[in-house]
């Protein structure tokens, strides 16, 4: 993929490159139907349901049958919203969240576009995003939307600074923003991964990326028993869907984002256990994380806005900045 | 240039997630602080002390059921409890050990209601579905005893309408030692959640004081220090047979509220375990009762303690069929009152938190 | 963190336990003997006595006799006997009072209907609603002693 970028622009290179984002797409929302399925199942387990099993075995058509409720239903944009803008809030938000995918390498062979600043890209790409909450949150002229809208981006901004400041001690230790690099960086036995070294930095991360996706415990820009919906209150059929989406898309980014950072990668947890390829041990810690947040949905009550905000101000970027300063110390001693 | 700031008036229900059925609160915001809220009550209102006067005490009880849907028994209990002390009618001591049995179980399927559907406020999820797993449990024992799910309508004047079929003590024994196994679970599931102590702790605080001036009652009253239960101060049916704590916080916070319901569950087993020990092997479970049911002229204030307070019923009889006058007094109601005075200069989130710790049934609330 | 870690190990325990809910729909539940369901109603046994309709607290119950077709016996039969299901409270008494036990309840309680009509049952109705059968109906103390 990286030579196609160098080649001059053809017709046939371009249409490569429409392709593969377009597979990628479709793997994408391969993945949302099937997230959303498995996030169904593990909350119901986990509540001695059984979970969706209706419709086709195990229930596995059920989201496909959501995915069609949604797209037939009628569109509604409600008479005073800001017609405009509530139509381009939802695209606001997902565009973003697939767009931050491009970046991320999931084997030694299949990364998509390996920039040398893949890192900062994603920082930059997916803070887009908040702002489409806010506007759609704005443009629907629903106190509760408008709520919703303003909770999500005080947290949104808050939680974006400890996670991109527990990144720089990941960065530090591979002196790459290169994600692939990163990975290359991290050692072939488990305990040589960084989320060891950098624990707090781990621990740091695990928090304000749950934060930004908004996902409990600290759901507050949508949290129905207070809130209805938040943000999306007004929101129906298929734009609704979009907000949906874009919420799975950056679980996937955030739990694919985890594994290349602190899980390894694509390395197996011991050096003999190198001939399973590369692809599935990405894939087995992806599922690791994306299960354990959906155990923290079934588990954690939800934060409350004054709390979320000291939490994330007063502890979580101090513990972030001691993270980059003892990396920093430390580095500079070893070295 | 001066920023012209502008309220925001926002209606919380009557159709919203969190107001646990049809009630409505109109909330003047200020950011996210609320400057004023008041309650709108009524929509769930079907009169039913007024329908009472055309009924016969008989045809009164299945209302009772209705009125706080989660712990009908009590309602069924007091009322009957009332007509039985203006008859002055003596109840055998099997359905009396009956009563207490049904009442005590359907007090903690309403507190096990209380607590799911509170952490639900809250935000966590599955406590609502471990409390509906359990609760389902005692339904099941109920069910299987009076024949309905929620409307029990198993009191009648002088006793109850069935005697206990086979196995079902020793059912309600199991049941005894597998919800002890749970309630600690409860514990380690929620009471000493960081997050939840968090969201409840100091929030929604009021002292001793003003809860008896607003005339609270129940958890409610408990969680400021005072030991008010009426099993206790004003024993009525056999409670007096049973040893019992009274729980009390002193905090007067949303979290001392929490505190006082969870070891009532276990007061609550306590009871069971000794109701279950001493149950009679037999006898009647059926007064002598005349056949019509007349009681004589005169009046009659009764209350017991139900899972949400002091649930008063006054009679007033003119020696016919029908009462003259019936009123309840529906703690839901009564405790409401203080929410006004308490949400102000509280956040939204607070709101949810501390409507949910009081504890109401709108049945009850609207009547 | 403990209470956090804590709650994550009871929900992580209950991934595995046996589930408890029902296969309703598929499989029928099963009530106990006591359930007050729908009434069943026995019009040969019926005295066309108007306990049940006076008992009823919500007066859904109506119903109307008529002279014996056997011109020797003087005791009504019943002509017409309706229940409203949109107001009955399945309350029970009204075959706690029947004396010939010509009114009794079973256990099904499948009632949701799309048109509120559907819900006014007749005679010919509650005859055909004869499954399910509670056994105990003549059992309890009140309907035997009092009645």
């Amino acid at each position: 993929m990286a030579d196609l970028m160098q080649q001059p622009i053809t017709w046939g290179s371009v249409s490569l490159m429409v392709l593969s984002a377009a597979v990628l797409l479709l793997i994408v929302l391969g993945y949302v139907t099937y997230a959303i399925l498995f996030e169904r199942k593990v909350i119901g387990w986990i509540q001695g349901r059984h979970g969706p099993n209706r419709l086709g075995p195990f229930g596995l058509l059920q989201t496909v049958a959501d995915v069609i409720k949604l797209l037939i239903k009628e569109d509604i944009v409600p008479r005073n919203a800001d017609r405009a803008l509530f139509i381009l809030a939802p695209v606001i938000v997902f565009v973003p969240s697939f767009t931050v995918l491009a970046t991320i390498p999931y084997t030694r062979n299949l990364p998509f576009a390996d920039l040398n600043v893949g890192l900062l890209y994603y920082a930059a790409i997916s803070s887009i995003s908040a702002l489409g909450m806010l506007l759609g949150g704005w443009a629907s002229n629903n106190k509760y939307s408008l709520i919703g809208g303003m909770r999500s981006a005080a947290q949104m901004i808050s939680y974006e600074i400890p996670l991109v400041i527990s990144f720089i001690g990941v960065i530090l230790m591979s002196g790459s923003l290169r994600l692939s690099t990163i990975v290359e960086e991290q050692g072939p036995w488990f305990w040589q991964w960084n989320f060891v070294p950098q624990i707090l930095g781990f621990l740091v991360f695990i928090v304000a990326a749950l934060a930004e996706l908004n996902r409990t415990p600290f759901d507050l820009p949508e949290a129905e028993s207070e809130l209805v919906a938040g943000y999306f209150t007004e929101y129906s059929g298929f734009r609704f869907a979009f907000f949906m989406l874009a919420e799975y898309v950056y679980v996937y980014a955030i739990a694919a984002l985890t594994t290349i950072l602190f899980l390894g990668g694509w390395h197996p947890p011991f050096p003999f256990l190198d001939f399973i390829p590369g692809i599935i041990w990405f894939l087995l810690k992806f599922c690791l994380v994306v299960f354990t947040i959906f155990w923290i949905r079934a588990t954690m009550p939800r934060m409350r806005g004054d709390h979320l905000m000291s939490f994330g101000w007063k502890v979580l970027l101090p513990l972030s900045l001691i993270n980059v300063f003892i990396t920093a110390v430390v580095l500079e001693i070893l070295r | 240039m001066t920023t012209r700031t502008e309220e925001l008036l926002l209606n919380v229900g009557p159709q919203h997630p969190s107001t646990h059925g049809v009630f409505r609160l109109v909330v003047k915001l200020d950011g996210e602080v609320i400057k004023e809220a008041t309650p709108v009550m009524g929509y769930l209102h079907r009169g039913t002390e007024k329908l009472a006067e055309d009924l016969t005490y008989t045809q009164i009880i299945p209302y009772t059921d209705r009125m706080d849907y989660l712990s009908a028994m009590t309602n069924n209990y007091v009322f009957c409890h009332a007509v039985e002390t203006l008859m002055g009618i003596e109840i055998p001591e099997r359905a009396e050990y009956l009563r207490v049995i049904v009442m005590e179980l359907n007090r903690i399927a309403s507190h096990l209601v209380w607590w799911g559907t509170y952490l639900l406020d809250i935000g966590a999820m599955s406590p609502f579905l471990y409390a509906f797993r359990d609760r389902e449990k005692i339904i099941d024992l109920l069910n299987e005893l009076s024949g309905a799910r929620l409307t029990y309508f198993y009191m009648r004047v002088g006793g109850v309408k069935w005697d206990a079929p086979e196995g079902w003590i020793q059912k309600v024994k199991n049941f005894i030692s597998y919800m002890k196994e749970k309630v600690d679970e409860y514990d380690d599931l929620v009471t000493g959640n960081e997050i939840f102590m968090a969201r409840v702790k100091g929030v929604g605080t009021y002292d001793a004081e003003t809860a008896i001036n607003y005339g609270l009652s129940g958890p409610n009253l408990r969680c400021t220090g005072v030991e008010w239960d009426l099993r206790k101060t004003k024993p009525y049916s056999i409670y007096d047979r049973f040893e019992f704590d009274v729980p009390t916080q002193t905090a007067g916070d949303c979290y001392a509220r929490y505190l006082v319901r969870i070891e009532e569950i276990r007061q609550s087993l306590r009871i069971l375990e000794q109701a279950t020990e001493q149950f009679p092997d037999g006898g009647e479970i059926m007064g002598k009762v005349p056949r019509a049911i007349r009681p004589p002229e005169g009046e009659v204030y009764v209350s017991v303690e139900s899972p949400r307070g002091e649930l008063g019923c006054y009679l007033i009889s003119k020696g016919k069929p029908q009462p003259y006058r019936v009123k309840f007094r529906r703690p839901s109601f009564v405790n409401l009152q203080l929410l006004p005075k308490l949400l102000v200069g509280e956040t939204l989130s607070n709101l949810i938190a501390i409507l949910g710790a009081v504890d109401i049934v709108v049945g009850e609330v609207d009547g | 963190m403990k209470g956090l870690v804590k709650g994550l190990g009871v929900t992580f325990k209950n991934l595995t336990r046996k589930k408890v809910t029902y296969r309703y729909p598929d499989v029928p539940l099963k009530m106990p003997d006591r359930f007050r369901g729908i009434q069943h109603f026995i019009p040969e046994k019926c005295i066309v006595c108007n306990q049940c309709a006076r008992i009823c607290p919500t007066q859904c119950i109506t119903l109307t006799g008529k002279p014996n077709p056997d011109p020797e016996k003087r005791v009504k039969v019943i002509d017409t006997f309706d229940i409203n299901f949109e107001i009955c409270i399945l309350c029970d008494l009204c075959t706690e009072v029947c004396p010939t036990e010509a009114i009794v309840m079973t256990n099904n309680f499948e009632l949701a209907a799309y048109s509120r009509d559907d819900l006014f049952k007749d005679k010919d109705w509650l005859v055909a609603n004869n499954t399910n059968v509670r056994s105990e109906n003549s059992l309890n103390k009140r309907a035997k002693g009092a009645n």
